[in-house]
Formats: C-alpha cells, sequence, structure tokens
C-alpha cells in the first residue's frame, strides 16, 4: 500500500519535473498565458497531492485506532473485564503485575532470610560453647559433675542441630521456589514488548504518512532533542559499553571519584 | 547513630536496612523520597543518611542539596546508592557534597567498605 502512495508522490515530482521543462519552453518562446496556464497546472497538481495525502494519512491514523479498538474488544471480550480498555491498559495492568510479583517473590525471599539468619546463628553460638568444654574433655580437664552436664548437652544440641537443618532446609526450598517469579514475570515481559514493537511499526508507518504530506506541503519541522535531566534520574542503564558516559562498574566510580579528590 | 535510609521501593530499603544491621547499624529509620525524608531530617536525630537518587516527588540529588543547604543538616554524612551511574551525575553529586557512591547492584562488600571510609574521614577530622 506505501508502494503505492510512495508512486504517487513519485508522479507529483515528474509532473512538477515535467512542467518545469514545459515552462522554460513556453518562456523561451515568449509564451507567458502558456507559462502561466502551466504553473496553475503545477499548483493544481501539488494541492490535488496534497489531499490525496493527508486523506490516507487520515485513513491510516483511523484505521490504526481502529486497530486497537478491535484489539480492545477483542480483550474485553475474552477477559469478561470492561476496565481494560485498550491494549495499552492491559500492558500496563501486565507491568504493575510484574512489580508486584518480584516486590512479593523479594518481600518472601528477605522473610526467609530473616527466619533463618537467628538459627544459623544459635547453631553457631551452641557449637562454640560446646566446642570449648569439649576440648576440656579430649584435655582430661573435665569434673565427673561437668562431664554428665555436656553428656546431656550434647544430646540437646544434636537434637537442636537436627530440627535447625530441617527449619533451614524448608526455608532454603521456599527461597528456591520463590525465585518462580522470573519465569512468570518474563513472559509478561514479552507479551508486552510484542505489543510496543507493534505500536512502534504502526507509529513509524504514520510518520512515513505525515512526512509525505509534509513534503508536498514544503512543511519543515524544526528537530528537537530531548535529553532528560540528570536531576531527575535515568534509572539503570542498559547497553553500558555503547555509551561513554555512563559507568559501568563500582571500580570506575571509585576511580572517577578519587580523580575528583575524593 | 541512627540511620535514615531513603528509597522509594520498600525491598530496596528492607536490604539497606538488613546490611547496616549486620554491619551493627540497628537503629534505622526509613522514608520513600526526599520530600517525606526532609521532616525527619529536621528532627535532628538523623546521624547519618543513606539516599537513593531516582525517587518521585524529590529526588535523593535534591534532597542531597536540600542537607546541605541547611545550616542544622548540613554535617550529617550522605551516602548515594543509587542505579544512576552517568559519569556526569557522579560528579554532580560529588560537587553537592556527597560522602560516598555506591551504584546499584551493589554488594554487602561494597557498602561496608563504603561507610566505614566515611567514618574514618570523619573520625580524622575531628
Amino acid at each position: 500500500m506505501s508502494d503505492k502512495k510512495g508512486s504517487e508522490l513519485g508522479d507529483f515530482e515528474n509532473i512538477v519535473k515535467d512542467g518545469a521543462v514545459d515552462l522554460l519552453n513556453k518562456l523561451e518562446v515568449g509564451d507567458f498565458s502558456g507559462a502561466i496556464k502551466i504553473i496553475q497546472e503545477l499548483s493544481e497538481a501539488r494541492h490535488k497531492s496534497f489531499y490525496n495525502e493527508v486523506g490516507y494519512l487520515t485513513r491510516s491514523l483511523h484505521d490504526a485506532i481502529r486497530d486497537f479498538q478491535i484489539d480492545s474488544f477483542d480483550m474485553m471480550a475474552s477477559s469478561g473485564d470492561a476496565e481494560s480498555a485498550s491494549k495499552i491498559t492491559d500492558a500496563s495492568d501486565r507491568l504493575n503485575y510484574v512489580i508486584e510479583m518480584t516486590s512479593s517473590a523479594a518481600n518472601k525471599t528477605m522473610d526467609m532470610v530473616d527466619s533463618s539468619v537467628p538459627v544459623a546463628s544459635e547453631l553457631q553460638n551452641q557449637a562454640r560453647e560446646l566446642h570449648k568444654d569439649w576440648n576440656r574433655l579430649i584435655q582430661r580437664d573435665l569434673t565427673p559433675q561437668e562431664f554428665r552436664e555436656l553428656y546431656k548437652r550434647i544430646d540437646a544440641f544434636l537434637k537442636y542441630t537436627d530440627e535447625s537443618a530441617t527449619t533451614l532446609h524448608n526455608n532454603l526450598n521456599t527461597i528456591l521456589l520463590e525465585q518462580g517469579y522470573q519465569d512468570l514475570t518474563g513472559q509478561v515481559i514479552a507479551r508486552v514488548n510484542d505489543l510496543i514493537r507493534d505500536v512502534e511499526e504502526r507509529l513509524v508507518h504514520l510518520v512515513a504518512v505525515a512526512g509525505r504530506v509534509d513534503s508536498i506541503s514544503g512543511i519543515e519541522h524544526e528537530e528537537k532533542e530531548f535529553e532528560r535531566d540528570d536531576d531527575l534520574g535515568h534509572g539503570p542503564s542498559i547497553k553500558q559499553d555503547n555509551n561513554p558516559e555512563v559507568l559501568n562498574n563500582q571500580d570506575e566510580v571509585d576511580d572517577l571519584l578519587s580523580s575528583l579528590g575524593f | 547513630m541512627k540511620i535514615l535510609i531513603v528509597d522509594d521501593f520498600s525491598t530496596m530499603r528492607r536490604i539497606i536496612k538488613n546490611l547496616l544491621r549486620d554491619l551493627g547499624f540497628t537503629n534505622t529509620v526509613e522514608a520513600d523520597d526526599g520530600t517525606t525524608a526532609l521532616p525527619i531530617l529536621q528532627t535532628g536525630t538523623i546521624d547519618f543518611l543513606v539516599t537513593d537518587w531516582n525517587m518521585p516527588g524529590m529526588t535523593g540529588i535534591e534532597l542531597l542539596r536540600a542537607v546541605r543547604a541547611d545550616d542544622k543538616l548540613k554535617t550529617i554524612p550522605v551516602l548515594m546508592v543509587t542505579a544512576e551511574a552517568k559519569r556526569d551525575q557522579i560528579i554532580a553529586a560529588a560537587q553537592a557534597g556527597v560522602n560516598g557512591y555506591v551504584v546499584k547492584p551493589f554488594t554487602a562488600v561494597a557498602l561496608k567498605e563504603k561507610i566505614e571510609k566515611i567514618f574514618e574521614r570523619i573520625d580524622s577530622a575531628k
């Protein structure tokens, strides 16, 4: 479809080229009324092409909007959720779901760490205490009374070790299972990514059509480059190697800071 | 030693809080951006500030500048823990008077090292 439109634009260019040659010929032979007529014809051809292109742009825009609506109707029909008004809203919901899932996984993992750390510390304390007395036993430095107590403490320690290992084992398993968020969020992000690519393709197409309108109407747009303020932050950098202005790790940050006298 | 942790993500606040606890700093408070952090700082009970950069409302760099501009707060040591890693940003933070800069993702060792370095400097300046 765009090829056809491209050739129409080409037709307009050919009309202008041919007209220019005719115009020069008429002027050379002194046929001014013929020259004016050609200028009028060229002007009409420009208007016609212009309206054709604007019409095409309007239809493309309309199609793009309609496509989105169809998509959203499909989705509403499948999910039965009237509030999911568009694919974009849906994508936004999906990304919120990713935030919730990652947050929940991180919190559960930290809960497990929080409940494991005291168990490990207690095991360490008890083992150290026992070890001290165990060494005294090896050196035959224990009274019979102390020996009887050590006997009981070792029994208690073994029991506690067994229980603690079970607790730690369960906590580690919970941490392992929590990592399942990566699979689920990965799938969601992949789908949102597809949508973004789809939207981009349609927008690029619209921009191309609008560009043809500009070229016929002679409108020129000032190219503006927007750069986000450093103060507002840029978020984590991705593909850092491509940007010399972004530092890749703590060592590079430290080097920069020490070069500044830190 | 009371430490204020400022980050808009509660998980990151919790990670930093746990790491600080491992380093022996058990007295911590939290805020989710500069706007909520400033009133806590102004109570005068905070001895150390750990802040993210990219936050809604008031960002970390704005908070740092506000702290340095306030006569009562300007001596508080500030450690930035952030994903922001542009050369210009780090220079801006240094110029604004940051005491340490840790880039995310970070290790417990890196955080410990920077905090210890800050306290060493403060002690030697006394």
